[in-house]
């Protein structure tokens, strides 16, 4: 039977509108599981105004076998087999003749008992049940309450479609009764209509302007804005999450052109299209990269006949550019590097000063990151970006729109005629924002950008501030992985316990708390980020481990390790090498040995492992220093048949205490050059319980 | 088509709908929300509606009458229904009909702008209402005032009055505007915006309105004690409004902004609960 819910609501946010989809098919397909009740087909669509769910289902449970088991045997039966008062009282509380029961044998012995027959339930009643409990369960990460009630969600609701089979599934929530019924465009449609079914549902609201498939609505706007940008030869300055956006806010997909004054085009274009993008989320034209004196934007109507919608717009916009035109121009005016020292009014963290402060730190720990990126500029463009990358917080601009912040830096910085290095540092610094966002281009941003990060984490967890859960309210878990995500990208080689010691060291007196225990605590916390990246990556959880295992502190090797691990996983010498690995591993726990001594080897199969590991170790020496550990392993997987060997016909635990610790001081050797590669002991083969 | 006949219109269509309509408060607040007809009523279970004409100072928005869409004094059309009604967006879209726009050639949406005034301990969730991509009003449910949870949930519509005249008039410049039949915008407000824009950035003196400040907020924790929240109050909008004066000469630190606004939060949340708290001489609570 066909299935169709929709939970009208006032407009909700596109990601809330996401998380209540996926949370209601998934939890009304554990229900319907639970129930046993099969369930096929089921596809969600929405508006910002409706969350909507489909499928087809089972019209009710199977009638069930059911056994009931009573009282044992022993005490239902007297010796002669007629039935004792236990017996009867069994059978009739199960509403079945004495006769009707039966011998059951358990693992506890025999007992009586009676087979029965349990009714399925209707899907209908059991959805009564499941729905109502759903949608109150469902969590956004804002809620809220609305009139007098005592729901909580994310905007109010204000009506429930339930139909099962085409007839209304009765429940109530909040006040609200379920029906038949839900109404067309808000605008120009507004009337009730009766619903029968999930084509009717969908022809009678598409009747009534409103198009619920999203995929239906972007490519309607993509089609229209194709047909407006062709014949002018000109794109759409892509914006994607701005384009998911308006699929979400709109049921009657519609595109306007409009223009705005040539004059504003002396702004730059990241400025123009934030102008356009933020508060009146249109999207900017361009021709060739270059940007036109046009936008598109996205309207809820079916049409723009008297051009009002267009005109308004424009009206809109034309006094935002102003505006910011104003901004720019004042700022232009007011100049940069000159308003450096402004910074110091502007508090980074209460018991951390300045942003003042943060732009000397900054300065000592880009000096320190120069020599270890490649490619840098003189150390004094290094530092005159460092000095001036957080200047434009204090410009009107960025005050107006502060997701310009570093952007605006780089342009003022450019228009000031500073050397390009230092305005494209200052323009890159934020970079990355997100996991998705490309680090900086030049090295001299990902040397800011690094030093800015650090600094901010260093300050925070120096502090001892504790940030616990899923919040991140200083925004560390979003600068580590910035941090992790530069490193990895540029193939930056660096000892991170030095970096932190420089950054700590930059703080001053301003930070109490030991240098080793901020190192370590920011070593785990680090470890997690690049787990997260390298697990991104598609990488096993186990040869991460085993690569993180083998040493952290140069987090770029360390990714390099399980990289190779990753290579070579499939390999037919990678299990035996592991397993072998685990096996001197174990040998060695608890033990001690000193160096090894070549003439006290006896048997020929450790004189044959020891030559072999001498020329194995010193062959992979400058493949590890050189970062080729894919190489190196293949190696190293050469020492699995003298290994082998070894164990085979050599006694390591011998009464001769001489020969077992030169024995155990061998295999602590190759431990040792194992362990430069990866802590083979952490991965997992097969017949192994996975051990997180 | 002018601003007094739009205040008409709003004020008829609110009436019908059962509000009282508020006079305009005689202090000097940032929004409508403010004023003690929001901010009270919106507190303790007693269901009210009511609608008003409020002015709103924001001193740093100020330009000396030079550009055409930023003044530092503009008013507001405030309007608190409480509990919110099941149909209030269909009321609202009916209240921009009664006011002579057209809604069938528009595009009007309903665009995510959660509210929150930390100086009230206020938020609330809700939008923006975008017409043809000019913010008219904000819609908001109010969750929390006085940081103090609210039940029954109001609901707050607050109309830019200039704004949405603009777009009935389809002007450009809100100076343009008509008041009345025959009064301008600029004929009222030009020059109070000329000499208002030079006092908030340049003459206001910084050390009067530092004693101000203390001394206002001195006597609204004075009030408190004293168990009079609604004088307290006003104390408190004072203590706002000379923040925003100190703001708009540039007299105030990142630091010590976030310290003053903490301080009037604090007395407002005082307010609040003193208002809400059962009273021993047995008159409830509003």
């Amino acid at each position: 039977m066909e299935f169709l819910l929709e939970i009208n609501v006032e407009e909700m946010p596109l990601a809330h509108v996401r998380t209540a989809l996926a949370d209601l098919s998934e939890r009304l397909r554990r229900d319907l599981a639970a129930a046993r009740i099969p369930c096929r087909d089921l596809r969600t669509f929405s508006t910002t105004r409706r969350l909507i769910l489909t499928a087809f289902l089972a019209p009710g449970q199977d009638d069930r076998d059911e056994l009931v088991t009573g009282p044992p045997k022993s005490a239902a039966f007297a010796a002669d087999g007629t039935p004792t008062r236990a017996a009867l009282g069994f059978a009739r509380s199960k509403g079945v003749d004495v006769s009707r029961l039966q011998i059951v044998t358990t693992e506890k012995g025999e007992y009586v008992g009676v087979r029965r027959t349990v009714k399925g339930r209707p899907a209908a009643d059991l959805l009564a049940e499941a729905i109502p409990s759903i949608i109150t369960s469902l969590s956004f990460p804002k809620m809220m309450r609305w009139g007098t009630g005592t729901l909580r969600f994310s905007r109010p609701i204000r009506g429930l479609l339930c139909l099962l089979g085409g007839a209304v599934v009765p429940f109530s929530l909040d006040g609200l009764v379920s029906g038949s019924r839900t109404t067309g465009h808000k605008l120009h449609a507004p009337d009730g209509i009766e619903v029968g079914s999930f084509e009717d549902y969908r022809a009678k609201l598409r009747e009534r302007l409103v198009v619920i498939d999203a995929a239906e609505r972007k490519a309607a706007i993509l089609d229209r804005i194709a047909g407006l940008t062709g014949p002018r030869a000109a794109e759409l300055y892509p914006d994607p999450e701005l384009l998911d956006e308006l699929v979400n806010d709109i049921e009657s997909p519609f595109v306007v052109m409009g223009s705005f004054p040539e004059e504003f085009l002396r702004l730059p274009l990241e400025v123009l299209s934030t102008a356009m993008r933020e508060g009146q989320k249109l999207f900017s034209v361009v021709r060739e990269g270059k940007q036109l004196p046009l936008f598109l934007g996205v309207a809820d109507v079916t049409g723009d006949p008297k051009g009002f919608i267009r005109a308004g717009n424009e009206r809109v916009l034309k006094a935002r550019l102003a505006d910011a035109r104003f901004f720019w121009e004042q700022d232009l005016k007011a100049g940069f590097q000159k308003r450096a020292p402004l910074l110091e009014e502007v508090v980074f963290q209460e018991k951390l000063g300045s942003y003042a402060d943060k732009a000397g730190r900054l300065q000592k720990i880009a000096a320190y990151l120069r020599g270890k990126v490649g490619g840098c500029a003189a150390a004094k463009e290094m530092n005159l970006a460092a000095a001036l990358c957080k200047v434009d917080l204090v410009t009107d601009m960025v005050r107006e729109f502060p997701s310009l912040q570093g952007t605006m830096g780089g342009l003022y910085a450019r228009a000031e005629g500073l050397p390009e290095t230092v305005a494209r540092a200052v323009a890159e610094h934020y970079l990355p924002v997100t996991v998705d966002d490309s680090s900086p281009e030049s090295p001299e941003g990902a040397v800011l950008s690094l030093a800015d990060k650090l600094d901010s984490i260093v300050g925070v967890v120096g502090l001892g501030i504790q940030t616990t859960g899923s919040s991140d309210p200083f925004g560390l878990r979003r600068n580590a992985q910035g941090v992790c995500k530069i490193i990895l990208d540029r193939k930056i080689s660096l000892s991170f316990s030095r970096f932190v010691e420089k950054a700590v060291s930059a703080y001053g007196d301003k930070i109490k708390r030991p240098k080793s225990e901020i190192v370590d605590q920011l070593q785990e916390f680090f470890a997690g980020r690049l787990r997260y990246l390298l697990e991104r990556e598609g990488l096993r959880y186990d040869l991460i481990n085993a690569a993180l295992g083998a040493g952290l502190d140069d987090m770029y090797g360390a990714a390099q390790r399980a990289r190779a691990l990753d290579a070579l996983k499939n390999g037919p010498q990678f299990e035996p090498l592991i397993l072998m690995a685990k096996r001197v591993n174990n040998i060695l726990s608890g033990q001690t040995a000193p160096a090894v001594d070549p003439d006290r080897f006896v048997e020929k199969a450790e004189r044959e492992l020891y030559a072999t590991f001498t020329i194995i170790r010193d062959n992979v020496a400058p493949m590890i220093a050189g970062g080729d550990f894919v190489q190196a392993q293949k190696i190293v997987f050469r020492l699995h048949p003298a290994l082998n060997a070894f164990f085979d016909k050599v006694m390591v635990m011998t009464e001769e205490m001489k020969l077992r610790r030169n024995r155990l001081a061998l295999l602590q050797a190759i431990r040792k050059t194992l362990l430069q590669i990866a802590d083979y002991s952490q991965v997992v083969v097969e017949g192994e319980k996975p051990a997180k | 088509m002018s601003l007094q006949r739009l205040i008409l219109d709003l004020h008829r269509f609110w009436a019908d709908q059962g509000c009282y309509l508020a006079p305009t408060y005689d202090l000097e607040v940032g929004a409508g929300t403010m004023t003690p007809d929001t901010f009270f009523r919106v507190l303790g279970p007693r269901p009210w509606r009511t609608a008003y004409v409020q002015p709103a100072r924001r001193p740093t928005d100020g330009r000396y009458g030079e550009n055409p869409n930023r003044v530092q004094k503009h008013h507001q059309y405030q309007v608190i229904l409480k509990p919110s009604p099941a149909d209030i967006q269909n009321v609202y879209l009916d209240s921009l009909r009664a006011c002579g726009i057209d809604l069938r050639d528009h595009d009007l949406r309903f665009d995510e702008d959660d509210w929150e005034s930390p100086t009230i301990g206020a938020w609330g969730v809700g939008w923006q209402v975008m017409l043809d991509g000019l913010e008219v009003s904000q819609f908001t449910y109010f969750q929390q005032a006085g940081g103090l949870e609210v039940s029954p949930i109001p609901v707050e519509i607050t109309y830019g009055l200039e704004r949405l005249e603009m777009f009935i008039e389809g002007k450009d410049d809100i100076y343009d505007l008509q008041w009345s039949d025959d009064v301008t915008y600029r004929d009222l407000r030009l020059d109070e915006e000329r000499q208002f824009s030079d006092y908030n950035f340049n003459r206001a003196t910084v050390k009067t309105l530092r004693l101000q400040f203390a001394a206002l907020e001195k006597e609204a924790a004075m009030l408190i004690d004293q168990g009079l929240p609604l004088p307290a109050y006003d104390q408190c909008l004072k203590c706002s409004h000379a923040f925003n004066l100190l703001d708009a000469r540039g007299a105030i630190s990142v630091t010590e902004r976030v310290k003053m606004i903490a301080q009037i939060r604090t007395l407002v949340s005082r307010v609040a609960r003193l208002f809400t708290a059962p009273a021993p001489s047995g008159e409830g609570a509003a």
